[in-house]
């Protein structure tokens, strides 16, 4: 008996074991890829945490470490890096992708030289079956190269990513977009139409724009005027606004790294007198004196004048944006407009909570806008160029975007999914159920390509100061414009 | 023996503090910590509660939830451990090396010893972010970086210790003191261990204090070595919580306090060491 | 090991008047104790000098040296300029701008503070006290708070329309101060925020000394007749001079080269539309990081420690002046 159960039990044991090894054997063997640490320096939010999850189903062997810092130092820490790099020439540092703000990607695109040219790279098979692990995801290609993911993009801000000698070194990320919120409770009280269409119907030039402001400041009771109440929060926010409207801002490519400046040309200058701060009249003539001189290129100084035309109908209010005077004055109606990038609007909501079903958005006056945008890029000295390169390519592709869009509202930069109801059917009804998503679609697509040069940030700066002084009235508009010459031709020496 | 007890008991009657003093410190205490207790209120209320035209002056109830998604970001528990690391490693360097040099510069007769001393203070008006790019490549050459050996190691020694530790022991030890021992036929290494040390040991704990602040709150310079999130430090790690282009108060509030309050618990325990130090070396002086 | 009574007796010759005993400095060179053997100090330095050398100097003289040149640390193209770098800063109006906006700043927060922090230190030395170590703790939580905290806090605090002090300002019928635009009031702010951080922290410098000072001498002025206020300009200030003269010329240092706080509140690196909110340093850094010109930058830095130098050693008379003419 026992020897029969025994022989009985060991045979048992022994299929166990052979089903179980077989099984085993037969299990699809899991491709161990090797252990990879991503380093990713960037700032805010371009680097969204579902996403990174999501990642992780797909690669559990790849680890992406962030590191976030404010825009200033993070670029700052590229520079110090890249200038180890130039001079050491010691490749395997972090990191292996670095998140580059569109403000400075004038500076960048000067430099391409700190960057692997995306055209020389090629995907990987590694995510050639991404959507198999996570349903929501894309398949990516292998075999793919900056060449062939262009056409995805948005080509203005496609070319942002592009150096000055044409090499891609940067993916876009989101789009801004630039848009009108507006209060239509104000509006209301104002005695302006409320509905978007009608609105946006007001103001198709920036002087029509000005115009409703003025009309809006006339029901502005003179307290309320006295405490600094205001039809648009900031009319700085119009000079960007109409910069990116042209097709030229500071600088033409001229195939040189530092590229052509163009911020200043030969024209009709007025002549300044210091007596009245203003151009000078001819005694004689009566009429306002000219001279041949160089003056700020006619983009800007259309620009400049929109915005100083808006500073002078007294339509802004003296609030910069960001600041915490800014947040409270969301809910207290202190302004009733604010030139919004798509990305604001979470923002507003966070802030001002109990305006709820009070905003809607217009088209943008003189056509589309944009305010801020990221590139990825894999610095040259990267230690993991391919493993970056198969991730930016699977994070920055259409139907990834599209995800990012529906989970955190950044807008997508990849022209081929604008048609995706997801996108066109968006309605916000913090926004009173504006659609959203169409009417930021038809800003976006009105812009065209600008050339951006390596001291972009700089001329920016100094000319928003120049703005600075006229609204503080430290200055008048003619004397601020001679002095932002002056400080420009010092910046760009 | 008996000048002490007579001088101990004959205090001077404007020692004792009027109510004046009291209202005085209280009013510094207040101002001191209301920027603190403020950030708590800010941590513990959402951001449209900050925004809000009324000025929010009570702690709300979300505090906890706040500190749990600081953490969920950043894994802020190493982050303090690795500031505390760097922070005492610094600071025993710096209290130990500036002692020892600021003794020399104080009591002891050198060649160049003037100039010296005088080319230490002038460097420290140097603006310290001209040095960065070539200290960088320094480290990153020593294979230093993302370890926080980058952050020990350049601030084992400074300028500012040894002239702090130069004035303590010219202030705080006699010459003839020293004269007496040196006759005595003690040597200067053992006059310097049995007693310039102890003499100014509670500056030197000072000096330590400072230090550790010093490097607990330093932001630009760790940011740019370290790259890990296991190896950050505590400000690095606030830094993180920079969620989006725009600030979110609470969230970030809520991790400057996390990063704060630790040194604060600490003072709570320290304190008491640094008074009864300082009381020390004035009784026995 | 020396007798007490001595120390007693010995002590009034060499605290009352610190710098008498430094004009007796042998012309050898030292202030140092001649029966000690001076050779001992190269070993003591030693580890201080390497150190310093590798990771404090070098750095900055290398950087400094890009004052003689145009230089771009990513193309690495160097091209020598000579003193044009130097000339251009002093004809730079925004230099000039940025030097008075440091001095201004650095005087609200320099020497109110350093009177605050005497006078909490003669409050907090009373032996009578009670809760010592709750004040003194509590004076050290201002340093202790991260910048970027501070900064948001105060940026609140000073916020043009619904900040909490021109709340209260306006509470009282005045008008609102600007503390960004306008030069002063930003100044103010400021200052402000860098006394607050520092008073505590210079409080117990001052303590720590103020308690060295022997209780003989104030035994013996009060046998003079000297009362509470006599007591304290006559004995405990003197007593304070080498104190006073580190705490300002640290201070200084510090003070001239103020930047995250200036920084914060303006907003941007230019500090402000007119530059009201420019330090030295941070338009050291806008020229070097922002403008990307690190030659410049350097021939910026280079005359700040020139500044500061003057400044440092001016004080340094200054102090050294009124203390012998205090000399008894």
């Amino acid at each position: 008996m026992s020897k029969n159960k025994f022989t009985r039990s060991l045979a048992g044991v022994a299929m166990i074991a052979t089903v179980g090894a077989g099984l085993l054997v037969a299990a699809p063997a899991k491709a161990t890829a090797p252990a990879v640490t991503i380093n990713i320096w960037t700032f805010g939010d371009v680097i969204e945490p579902a996403m990174l999850r999501a990642y992780k189903v797909i690669h559990p062997e790849v680890t992406i470490a962030l590191k976030k810092a404010d825009l200033d130092p993070s670029m700052t820490n590229l520079t110090t890096s890249c200038s180890a790099y130039v001079q050491s020439h010691h490749l395997g540092s972090p990191p292996d992708i670095a998140a580059v703000e569109v403000s400075y990607s004038g500076y960048w695109r000067a430099y391409p030289q700190c960057f692997t040219d995306m055209r020389t790279l090629s995907t990987s098979a590694a995510n050639a079956n991404a959507q198999s692990l996570v349903p929501s995801s894309s398949n990516i290609a292998s075999g793919l190269s900056a060449n062939d993911i262009k056409n995805n993009y948005l080509a203005w801000r496609w070319a942002q990513g592009t150096g000055y000698n044409d090499s891609v070194i940067g993916i876009p990320t989101d789009v801004g977009g630039l848009e009108v919120a507006y209060r239509t409770d104000l509006f209301k009280k104002a005695g302006l139409p409320t509905d978007r269409a009608k609105v946006s119907a007001l103001w198709p030039t920036w002087d029509k724009f000005i115009a409703v402001g003025k009309q809006y400041m006339t029901k502005v009771s003179a307290a309320d005027k006295k405490k600094g109440v205001g039809f648009i929060d900031n009319v700085g926010t119009i000079y960007a606004a109409s910069m990116n409207q042209g097709t030229y801002k500071y600088y033409n490519n001229n195939g040189t790294d530092a590229g052509q400046l163009v911020y200043k040309v030969q024209g009709n200058a007025p002549v300044y007198d210091p007596k009245t701060k203003a151009q000078k009249i001819d005694p004689k003539t009566k009429k306002p004196m000219f001279k041949k001189d160089w003056v700020l290129n006619p983009n800007i100084t259309k620009a400049w004048d929109y915005t100083i035309k808006a500073d002078n109908a007294g339509i802004g209010t003296r609030i910069g944006q960001y600041t915490s005077d800014w947040n409270v004055g969301m809910t207290k109606g202190t302004f009733a407009t604010i030139l919004a990038p798509a990305w604001m609007m979470d923002y507003i909501k966070g802030q001002a909570p109990t305006t709820s079903g009070k905003w809607n958005i217009a088209s943008l006056p003189g056509g589309g806008g944009n305010q801020g945008g990221t590139q990825l890029t894999i610095p040259k000295w990267a230690a993991h160029p391919q493993e970056a390169w198969d991730f930016i390519n699977w994070y920055l592709a259409p139907q990834q975007q599209l995800t990012v869009f529906k989970t955190y509202g950044l807008f997508p930069s990849t022209k081929v999914i604008y048609n995706d109801p997801a996108l066109t059917g968006f309605k916000d009804p913090f926004f009173t159920n504006a659609p959203v998503g169409s009417i930021y679609l038809t800003g976006i697509q009105k812009l065209q390509p600008i050339f951006e040069g390596k001291l972009e940030r700089a001329i920016d700066q100094a000319i928003g100061a120049g703005l600075g002084r006229v609204a503080a009235k430290k200055q008048t508009s003619l004397q601020s414009q001679i002095q932002v010459m002056i400080d420009l031709d010092k910046a760009t020496k | 023996m008996t000048t002490s007890i007579v001088t101990r008991r004959r205090k001077p009657k404007w020692q004792r503090v009027s109510l004046t003093g009291y209202i005085v410190l209280s009013l510094v205490a207040l101002a001191s910590v209301f920027p603190f207790y403020w950030m708590f209120v800010v941590a513990s209320q959402t951001t449209a509660a900050i925004s809000s035209p009324t000025p929010v002056l009570i702690p709300g109830g979300r505090f906890f939830t706040v500190i749990k998604h600081v953490y969920e970001v950043v894994p802020f528990n190493v982050a303090l451990l690795n500031t505390t690391i760097v922070g005492l490693t610094v600071a025993v360097a710096q209290v130990f090396f500036s002692a020892l040099a600021g003794f020399a510069f104080a009591k002891l007769n050198f060649r160049g010893q003037k100039g010296l001393i005088l080319f230490v203070i002038g460097t420290m008006m140097l603006p310290s972010q001209l040095g960065i790019i070539p200290l960088f490549m320094l480290v990153s050459q020593a294979g230093w970086l993302d370890t926080l050996l980058a952050l020990i190691v350049p601030a084992l020694v400074t300028a500012f210790g040894v002239f702090w530790m130069r004035q303590v022991v010219d202030a705080q030890v006699p010459n003839e003191l020293l004269e007496a021992a040196s006759i005595d036929g003690a040597g200067v290494m053992r006059i310097y261990w049995s007693i310039v040390l102890p003499i100014i040991r509670q500056s030197g704990f000072v000096l330590g204090l400072f230090s550790f602040l010093a490097s607990w709150n330093d932001f630009l310079w760790p940011n740019l070595v370290l790259q890990t999130p296991a190896h950050f430090t505590a400000q690095v790690a606030v830094a993180q919580l920079k969620a989006s282009y725009v600030l979110d108060y609470s969230l970030n509030l809520g991790g400057a306090f996390m990063a704060t309050a630790p040194l604060l618990l600490l003072f709570v325990f320290v304190g008491r060491r640094l008074v009864s130090g300082v009381m020390d070396g004035a009784v026995k002086g | 090991m020396a007798d007490i009574a001595t120390k007693g007796r010995s002590r009034p010759k060499a605290a009352p008047s610190p710098w008498k005993q430094k004009k007796r400095k042998p012309s050898k060179g030292g202030s140092g104790v001649p029966s000690l053997n001076g050779k001992w100090a190269y070993l003591f330095i030693a580890p201080f000098v390497i150190m310093f050398l590798i990771f404090g100097l070098l750095p900055v003289l290398y950087s400094t040296n890009l004052a003689f040149y145009q230089y771009d640390p990513l193309s690495l193209s160097q091209t020598w300029v000579g003193w044009d770098n130097f000339k251009f800063v002093l004809a730079d109006e925004t230099f000039w701008i940025s030097l008075g906006n440091t001095f201004e700043i650095w005087a609200l927060s320099t020497f109110p503070q350093m009177l605050m922090a005497i006078g909490f230190a003669a409050i907090l030395r009373s032996r009578f006290l009670r809760g010592k170590t709750f004040w003194r703790t509590i004076l050290l939580v201002p340093n202790i708070t991260s910048v970027i905290a501070v900064a948001i806090i105060f940026g609140q605090l000073f916020g043009r329309d619904y900040g909490m002090i021109n709340n209260v300002i306006g509470f009282f019928g005045f008008p609102h101060i600007d503390f960004v635009e306008n030069s002063f009031a930003s100044h103010v702010a400021v200052a402000v925020m860098i006394t607050w951080r520092w008073v505590g922290y210079n409080s117990l410098i001052f303590l720590a000394s103020m308690l060295a000072i022997p209780d003989e001498l104030y035994e013996s002025a009060s046998l003079d007749g000297a009362g509470a206020w006599k007591q304290f300009t006559n004995v405990t200030l003197p007593g304070l001079k080498n104190t006073i003269t580190f705490v300002l010329i640290v201070g200084t240092i510090g003070g001239l080269q103020v930047y995250a706080e200036p920084l914060t509140l303006a907003g941007t690196q230019d500090g402000g539309s007119s530059h009201q909110l420019s330090t030295l340093t941070m338009y050291l850094y806008n020229e070097t990081f922002i403008n990307m010109k690190y030659g410049y930058g350097a021939a910026i830095g280079i005359l700040i420690t020139i500044i500061v130098l003057i400044i440092s050693a001016i004080n340094f008379l200054v102090t050294r002046r009124v203390a012998s003419e205090d000399k008894r």
